[in-house]
């Protein structure tokens, strides 16, 4: 299953990218999750099985939603 | 001029802490405190992190009066610590290492307390005790390593403390060690069981004197054995349980006695704070190091002897 998030531009979702790929996931095996960026798109990729996929998927939002916060209150001011 | 920010957030307190040269400019922090009885779980201490963070970076921005612009590094826990709460505040971490486009730096939070106690006191070559919540080790500096001259076998001192103030519901605010350095206080004998049973009532005043006195004695024991085998003439106390005032003095006795000189911090330093990983953060960075953000990873263990000390002779 993916799940795509659509950023204003594809700096913002490169920076989404790095900021959360470098941690593993916490279970050891069996999930198999997979974050790419396409033009200003996100995309997390799993085949988790439906039983973790909520937990998993939970987690994944929560860390996103505290990267955009960030992203919206400590962004520098673009210059042209 | 260095101006280096630390983000730490390992246990139950969040801090954000800005140095510049040796000078602390802000470290606002907040602590997660659970009801009596209850310690603080990973998910919920990670919860609470996530809510309060900006806001923390935000006043540590405000009150050092600085921009993001003035930073050169951005400096987090790498570990060790609760895996939930150290990914909480590495995102932040890194996301404001590229917003801002400067260099991130993974910081090992015992090397923190060292580092900053080492700031705040003075402490030139210390033999360090580094008794908190999740870690006790008696360290000492040799050869580009602190070295881990012996710790605990199983739980850290603060882990016991914290253990014994959920079974008897000792109040968590501000925090379980301070509340039984108070009740240890009133403890008017030392006694030899902690079995006290006054006809229907109880009293455990006397056996948090009892077990305080019993822990920090072993405390001071390996601390002055380490001294001895280093011929160290400096004792340096960090880490939370480090502001407990009858530590300091038991320690106290055993320098004066070895005709050594000890050095602690207050509760600013002592707890965990972000000052702390911006200082050592500091030292990491102006001996060159950097993290790459694809090696930025969080890690539960992180020994203190695993850090190559670039900074110090």
């Amino acid at each position: 299953s993916s799940l795509d998030v659509p950023f204003p531009s594809s700096r913002e979702a490169l920076i989404a990218l790095r900021s959360l790929s470098p941690d593993k996931e916490p279970r050891k095996g069996g999930i198999s999750k997979e974050i790419t960026v396409k033009d200003n798109t996100l995309s997390r990729w799993s085949a988790d099985e439906a039983r973790i996929l909520r937990v998993s998927v939970n987690s994944f939002m929560d860390h996103l939603l505290l990267v955009l916060e960030t992203m919206e209150m400590f962004s520098l001011p673009v210059s042209q | 001029m260095t101006i280096v920010i630390g983000f730490e957030g390992s246990a139950n307190k969040i801090g954000v802490g800005i140095i510049k040269d040796g000078e602390v400019l802000s470290n606002p922090r907040r602590t997660y405190i659970t009801p009596p009885g209850q310690g603080f779980m990973p998910s919920d201490t990670a919860r609470h992190h996530r809510a309060v963070i900006l806001t923390i970076l935000k006043e540590a921005l405000d009150e050092a009066g600085l921009k993001p612009q003035d930073i050169d590094c951005v400096a987090y826990t790498k570990g060790p610590g609760m895996g939930a709460p150290l990914v909480t505040v590495a995102l932040v971490a890194r996301t404001v290492a590229q917003l801002w486009d400067k260099p991130l730096l993974g910081v090992n939070h015992c090397i923190g307390h060292i580092e900053m106690g080492r700031l705040i006191t003075k402490a030139h070559n210390p033999t360090v005790l580094y008794v908190s919540g999740g870690n006790t080790q008696v360290i000492a500096y040799s050869e580009r390593r602190y070295r881990i001259f012996g710790e605990t076998i199983d739980i850290a001192v603060g882990n016991c403390l914290d253990r014994f103030a959920r079974v008897i519901k000792i109040s968590n605010d501000p925090s379980p060690g301070y509340n039984i350095e108070q009740m240890a206080k009133k403890g008017t004998q030392y006694v030899e069981l902690p079995y006290t049973v006054k006809g229907m009532d109880v009293s455990f005043s006397g056996i948090l004197s009892y077990i305080e006195e019993t822990l920090f004695s072993m405390l001071v024991e390996i601390t002055e054995r380490a001294m001895a085998h280093c011929g160290s003439q400096e004792v340096l106390i960090v880490g939370g349980v480090g502001c407990n005032l009858r530590l300091q003095e038991m320690m106290g006795v055993m320098c004066e006695e070895r005709g050594a000189k000890l050095f602690s911090t207050d509760e600013r330093f002592c707890i965990d704070n972000g000052a702390m990983i911006a200082q050592a953060g500091w030292e990491m960075f102006r001996s060159g190091q950097v993290t790459e953000l694809e090696d930025s990873w969080i890690t539960q263990r992180f020994r203190t002897d695993e850090v190559e000390v670039t900074w110090r002779a």
